[in-house]
């Protein structure tokens, strides 16, 4: 049960990695756009932004392929109270990734929360990528009254 | 155990140590940072990077062969997708001085980067402009720095500059941050007279570099891996190894250097090093 919950928080935010590349060249292919699907986008507005929710399409050319995603937010009283993510990177960059000197197969990660851990420091990202957070702004703007 | 915290190069530092450092080893440290900022930031208008990256030429500088004789095996090992050269590639996405983060189309770094920028001990030289970028490694070489500056005061001490670490004697038991969820750790690894060194793709730019992880032939993101996890004997290697081992071709370099590691995939998957003194928290683990 734990595991299952955090594998799919896992596949969420994977998806919101690949939003972080794809937004950030969003430039080059000139596809996002957004509309509101909500019927009640005029009819709950209040504070800076229509409520309703907000799709922006993507696309970008990695090495491989050119990947497709999609962000949907859906915005209430000015406050993201949903995000979803689809489209995803899939590719490996190279089938032979278990090569030698790699332990075994690949194990699907269960986080544990740093809180219940013994540990006295902690090493990774912390940060929230600024990807994202540019694609928040280019919503927020499509969204603006 | 004595801790003082500051923030330098955009990027928040702790120092652990037995006895606390004095007023004269904090200045040391601050110079350290600093003349390691004023050569190698391409955020800094001042820097020598900056300065090259205009006109071309020579410089200055500390300590260009012990990261660009990295560089260059990093990037025969990743067959170029790791190059110094990419900071251009990196500013063509909006990480540039300005944060500006508008993106522009990506830019592949020049390819034949060691006809272009050569160096000794004590200077770098460019043939042509071009904007150095030593975020792959430079980070873990100014830990490693500030650690060698701090020799005198003897006993245990840690070195963390934002998960960036390294230890001095003592084990330091490290949780390995889940790279989609800061809350929580995907393992824990206990190292001692180490150094581990992290990188994600969700990372933040820093003040020297910066670890949004690009590929130098493509000028893109890479997407397969979400994070890595190295440990070295130094915090150069390991940071160094964590971003080779974005690219295919890592995994050997760190086989080649004795660097044990861990990454996890954009799609949830950990593996790990042979003999890699880490506990990680997988369905397997959880199941056994």
């Amino acid at each position: 049960m734990i595991s299952a919950t955090a594998l799919s928080s896992v596949r969420k935010s994977a998806a919101v990695v690949g939003v972080a590349g794809a937004l950030a060249l969003a430039g080059c292919s000139g596809a996002a756009d957004a509309e509101p699907e909500n019927s009640d986008a005029a009819a709950g507005a209040s504070g800076e932004y229509e409520n309703g929710t907000y799709t922006a399409d993507g696309a970008y050319q990695t090495p491989e392929t050119v990947e497709q995603i999609s962000v949907t937010l859906t915005l209430d009283a000015g406050i993201v109270t949903e995000v979803s993510v689809t489209g995803d990177p899939q590719a490996r960059e190279t089938e032979q990734y278990q090569g030698e000197f790699i332990d075994g197969i690949a194990e699907e990660v269960v986080g544990v929360a740093i809180d219940d851990l013994d540990v006295s420091r902690v090493a990774g990202s912390s940060l929230t990528s600024s990807g994202f957070n540019s694609a928040v702004e280019d919503i927020k703007s499509q969204a603006a009254k | 155990m004595a801790l003082w915290r500051f923030d330098a190069i955009g990027t928040i530092w702790e120092i652990e140590s037995e006895r606390p450092l004095d007023e004269k080893m904090r200045a040391r440290v601050h110079t350290v940072i600093d003349d390691f900022d004023r050569i190698w930031s391409r955020f800094r208008a001042d820097s020598v990077v900056t300065r090259l990256a205009r006109s071309g030429g020579a410089g200055e500088t500390s300590d260009a062969a012990a990261m660009l004789n990295a560089y260059r095996d990093v990037s025969t090992a990743t067959h170029g997708a790791v190059n110094p050269l990419v900071g251009e590639s990196i500013s063509a996405l909006g990480y540039d001085a300005d944060y500006s983060f508008i993106a522009a189309t990506p830019r592949p770094a020049p390819v034949d980067w060691t006809s272009i920028l050569s160096w000794s001990a004590q200077r770098i030289e460019l043939a042509s402009p071009a904007l150095i970028d030593v975020g792959a490694l430079g980070k873990g070489r100014l830990v490693d720095l500030v650690l060698a500056a701090l020799t005198d005061l003897g006993g245990d001490m840690t070195v963390d500059a934002g998960g960036d670490i390294a230890v001095r004697g003592a084990d330091v038991r490290i949780g390995l941050e889940h790279p989609f969820d800061a809350s929580k750790a995907i393992g824990t690894a206990t190292i001692r007279d180490q150094a581990l060194c992290a990188s994600a793709i969700n990372r933040r730019v820093w003040g020297e570099g910066l670890h949004h992880v690009l590929d130098a032939r493509t000028g893109l993101p890479v997407r397969t891996w979400a994070a890595t996890w190295a440990i070295a004997p130094t915090a150069m290697l390991a940071d160094a190894a964590a971003t080779a081992l974005f690219f295919d071709g890592g995994v050997d370099l760190a086989h080649r250097w004795g660097v044990k590691w861990v990454r996890m995939s954009t799609d949830g998957r950990a593996e790990r090093s042979e003999n890699c003194p880490v506990e990680l928290f997988t369905t397997r683990a959880a199941r056994e």
